[in-house]
Formats: C-alpha cells, sequence, structure tokens
C-alpha cells in the first residue's frame, strides 16, 4: 500500500511537471509575455504618450516609445513586487542594483518565484 | 527556537523479511524518480534559457546578510534571555549559481538557583548550506543541506526579522526532520501555467545524517502550492515519507491571505504524522489605515496566533506530550526598514496545567554587500 502510494505519487508528480514544461514551451517566453502585456497597458492608457507603443505610428519618435514601454514595465514590476514580496515579509527599501541582484536570486530559490516575477521585481528595484 | 522539539530517530534494526524488502524497494524508487527528475531538469535546460531573454545585465554581488535579534520570554514565571544571531552569505556565480548559507548562533539564558545573573549555553548550527542551479525557468536543483520544504513556515516564515510572532508555531517540527533541515538533493521552482495563477513546487531526498550541527534523517517528499497574484492566495500541500524507523507518512497543508483591501496577511498550516498533529492558524493587521495618529500607527502592526496540537499514539515518539491549545496576541512596531520591536501575550491550556507565555524583543535584519555594489 505505502508503496504504490509512494511509486503513484511521484509519478504524478513527475508527469505534471512534464506536461506543464511541455506547455510553457509552446507559449511565447515570458519577458515577451510581459514586454506585451505592459505595452497593450500602455496601449489602453489615455496618455497620448503612452497609447503609442504597438500602433506603430510612424509620427512618434523611438524614444517615447522606449519610454512607454519602460513605465509600463516598472509600473508592472512594482506590482509584482507588492504581490510577492509581501506574502512573507514587509516589503524592503530598495538596494544598490548589485547587491538587489544577488538578493533576488537568493528569494527565487527561497520562494519560488516566477522567472517572470524575478526578472521584473528586479527591474523595478534597480531604477 | 522557543517551543521548537526536534525529532532525533534513532535506527531501529529492521525486521527481516518482506518489510525490509519492500522499504528497500520505496528507497530505491525514490531515488530513481529524483534522479529522473535531475535529468529531465538538466536536459531542458539549456533549450529554455535560451528562449528568454535578459531584461537586465545587472551582475550581482556576494552578500552578508542575515537577521540578529535579542528575545527575552517569560514563560510560566521562568524569565529566558535569548539572543540569537543568523548570518546569511549568498555567493552568485555567473548566470545561474548561487551558492548560500546560514548559520545560527544562539543561547538560552536562564536563572540558576543559587547564583546571580542568567546562564546558559551557547548554540550553533548550520541551518542550511547549498548550491543551486537555475537550470531553466522551471527547474532549479539544490543539493547539500537545505530547509526541509514541508509547509512553508520552516523556508519562509522562520527568520526573526520576518516572523511576526517570536514564539514557534507548536507543529513546526513535524516534517522537518532534525535541526530543521534535510542533507541531499532538491528540485524546485515556481512558474505560470495559466494567466491567473502560478504553481510552485519541490521535491527532495534527504540521508540520515548523524554529525553534529549537521544531523539529518532519511526521507523523500515534496511540496506543491498555488498562487493567484490577482486575490494575493496561495494554498498548498505537503506530503514526507520516512525511510528509516517506523517508515512514516506525514502530510500538510497551508494557506496565505493578503486580501487588497486591507494591510492584512492570514496564515495557516496543518501537520499531521505519527509524532502528533495539529494547526496554526494566524492574522496580523498593520494599522496603516486607521485616519488617527497616522505617523505612530502605519509602523503599527497588531497579531494573533490560534493553534492546537495533538499527541501522537506512541508515548515514547510524540512531539508533545499531551494535548495543547495555545492563543496568542502581539504588537509589533516597524521603527525603520528591517528594525522590529515586537512583544507578545500568550496563554497555554494543557491537560497537566496551564500557563502564560510573554514575549518582548528587538529583531534587525542586516545587509551588507562584499564588494563594490554600485559598479
Amino acid at each position: 500500500m505505502h508503496r504504490s502510494l509512494f511509486l503513484f505519487s511521484f509519478l504524478g508528480a513527475s508527469t505534471c511537471l512534464a506536461i506543464s514544461v511541455i506547455a510553457q514551451e509552446r507559449t511565447p517566453p515570458p519577458s515577451t509575455v510581459t514586454i506585451t502585456s505592459a505595452a497593450s497597458a500602455a496601449n489602453n492608457t489615455t496618455d497620448p504618450a503612452l497609447a503609442t507603443h504597438s500602433s506603430a505610428n510612424p509620427a512618434v519618435p523611438p524614444s517615447k516609445d522606449a519610454a512607454a514601454v519602460e513605465s509600463a514595465l516598472r509600473i508592472e514590476g512594482e506590482k509584482r513586487f507588492r504581490t510577492n514580496c509581501g506574502r512573507c515579509h514587509m516589503a524592503p527599501h530598495k538596494f544598490p542594483p548589485r547587491v538587489m541582484a544577488a538578493a533576488i536570486r537568493h528569494m527565487r530559490v527561497r520562494a519560488a518565484l516566477t522567472d517572470e516575477d524575478m526578472r521584473l521585481i528586479l527591474h523595478y528595484m534597480t531604477q | 527556537m522557543l517551543f521548537s522539539a526536534s525529532y532525533h530517530g534513532d535506527s531501529k534494526p529492521v525486521s527481516a523479511g518482506t518489510a525490509s524488502s519492500l522499504c528497500r524497494l520505496v528507497s530505491v524508487l525514490a531515488q530513481q524518480a529524483v534522479g529522473l527528475l535531475l535529468l529531465f531538469g538538466m536536459a531542458l535546460g539549456p533549450r529554455l534559457v535560451a528562449q528568454t531573454p535578459v531584461l537586465n545585465e545587472v551582475k550581482p554581488i556576494p552578500l552578508l546578510t542575515g537577521s540578529a535579534g535579542f528575545i527575552a520570554t517569560l514563560d510560566s514565571n521562568e524569565p529566558h534571555l535569548g539572543p540569537i544571531v543568523t548570518p546569511v552569505v549568498l555567493v552568485p556565480l555567473g548566470q545561474r549559481w548561487l551558492i548560500e548559507t546560514r548559520g545560527d548562533f544562539e543561547s538560552d539564558l536562564t536563572q540558576v538557583p543559587g547564583q546571580s545573573g542568567f546562564h546558559g549555553q551557547f548554540q550553533k548550527g548550520v541551518d542550511y548550506a547549498q548550491l543551486d542551479f537555475i537550470a531553466n525557468p522551471y527547474i532549479t536543483v539544490t543539493v547539500g543541506r537545505f530547509l526541509t520544504p514541508f509547509n512553508i513556515y520552516n523556508e519562509r516564515l522562520y527568520p526573526v526579522w520576518i516572523r511576526d510572532l517570536q514564539t514557534d508555531p507548536l507543529i513546526l517540527p513535524i516534517g522537518i526532520g532534525p535541526s530543521n533541515a534535510s542533507n541531499g538533493a532538491m528540485l524546485r521552482g515556481g512558474f505560470k501555467v495559466h494567466p491567473t495563477f502560478d504553481i510552485n513546487y519541490a521535491v527532495y531526498f534527504s540521508t540520515l545524517t548523524t554529525t553534529e550541527y549537521i544531523d539529518s534523517a532519511r526521507f523523500a517528499g515534496g511540496r506543491a502550492g498555488i498562487f493567484i497574484p490577482k486575490t494575493r492566495l496561495e494554498f498548498g500541500g505537503s506530503f514526507q515519507h520516512s525511510l528509516q524507523d517506523e517508515r512514516s507518512n506525514s502530510f500538510g497543508f497551508h494557506a496565505i491571505w493578503e486580501p487588497f483591501a486591507l494591510p492584512l496577511e492570514m496564515r495557516a498550516e496543518y501537520g499531521r504524522s505519527f509524532q502528533g498533529s495539529g494547526y496554526w492558524g494566524e492574522a496580523a493587521y498593520r494599522l496603516s489605515q486607521v485616519p488617527y495618529l497616522q505617523k505612530q500607527l502605519r509602523h503599527t502592526q497588531l497579531v494573533a496566533r490560534l493553534q492546537q496540537s495533538f499527541a501522537g499514539e506512541s508515548p515514547d515518539t510524540s512531539l508533545f506530550p499531551v494535548d495543547l491549545k495555545m492563543f496568542e496576541f502581539g504588537v509589533n512596531y516597524y521603527v525603520i526598514d528591517g528594525l522590529k520591536a515586537t512583544s507578545s501575550y500568550g496563554r497555554q491550556f494543557r491537560s497537566d496545567g496551564n500557563k502564560n507565555v510573554w514575549t518582548l524583543g528587538l529583531t534587525y535584519r542586516f545587509v551588507f554587500p562584499l564588494g563594490d555594489a554600485w559598479r
């Protein structure tokens, strides 16, 4: 009974993991998703400077496009920071970029942050 | 820490025959399963990493971080002084490697009859010393000594600067092995499987180690959780199978919820093993929305915890001598980022007599870069 339970638990976990990874391989990479969603958020805004990102408007200079994406990434990063870090502890103040890069790698392992969350939080915390 | 009870499993001779063969088979199967998962992670690693563009090119730096605290406790009118320092060293290597280790230096000082002042022994240990390899966005491989991922308190809420109440939950010893850690290998990770929720998991195998300061038991297990960012709700379960002594199973459940509308944290755990069972639920409310005395109250947090534990079937192996019920109430004041003043009152109800537990303390989290942090 114990042997079967144990075996099926591990086989089940392995199968779930395999299916998840295969499913993820068919979706766009996390950063692309983030940038797309961040850009679409920028596009939905009433701010004309942010609403031009994915409209391919030739009249808008590329620097404005970059600023809009940057702004959207920062907002998304802050949101992920509040959502994830606050689950266990008070969200800390910002640290120097290289300190934050080490700390976020530690937290990725410790708190099982997703790759996307880690990158966006690091981006926000190093601005 | 307070109220923690460690289980040091004695290796008994196994009765010959079917039971022994069965246990060996389970052990082999567990090792093979972990091995397969390791191979799986390694094989997919480079391909998946190549798909993920790097958003930040910040080079991480080694860190000395951790926490220090001084907790005074009045337990049934017996005073205890508890200085504690838990330094953490982080050494990132390249893009995907991390060496991390945490030491634990603490003492429980008490008054000795006939002597003045407080006396006690200095205790030290290695909480974890592990090498992490981020194989791909879904799998991190860990080898070495690591905190046993059974429920969430041991791994995520244990440090004195994080915990809202300085006393350990009664059921903390369930499923985490001796000295709260395992020596072996682990696969873990977190990833989005659907736009509305993430999954996190950990599967591990631990070997029997009897060396002082780094002891561990022989077991295998796993934990899986679902996190819903939109509601800030996380819940999950843990399972562990012991591969020594009674060959018993342990399981647990955990949940965390932080509603967006309130500065409130709610956490709960349930654990069950042959050594005993129990649960705890905790709520912490930050007074940042109170319209009066904003300057002071926004740093203040009220905490309450209710917990209950039930003794195991055999008194020899039970983690708890009797059934216990405990209610605690605490007030924390966050002086600055990382520095916290903490206090609590708890009432323990037990069949052999009730008692009060008071705590008062100061905790601090420190971070020192070991190099130029700005370059």
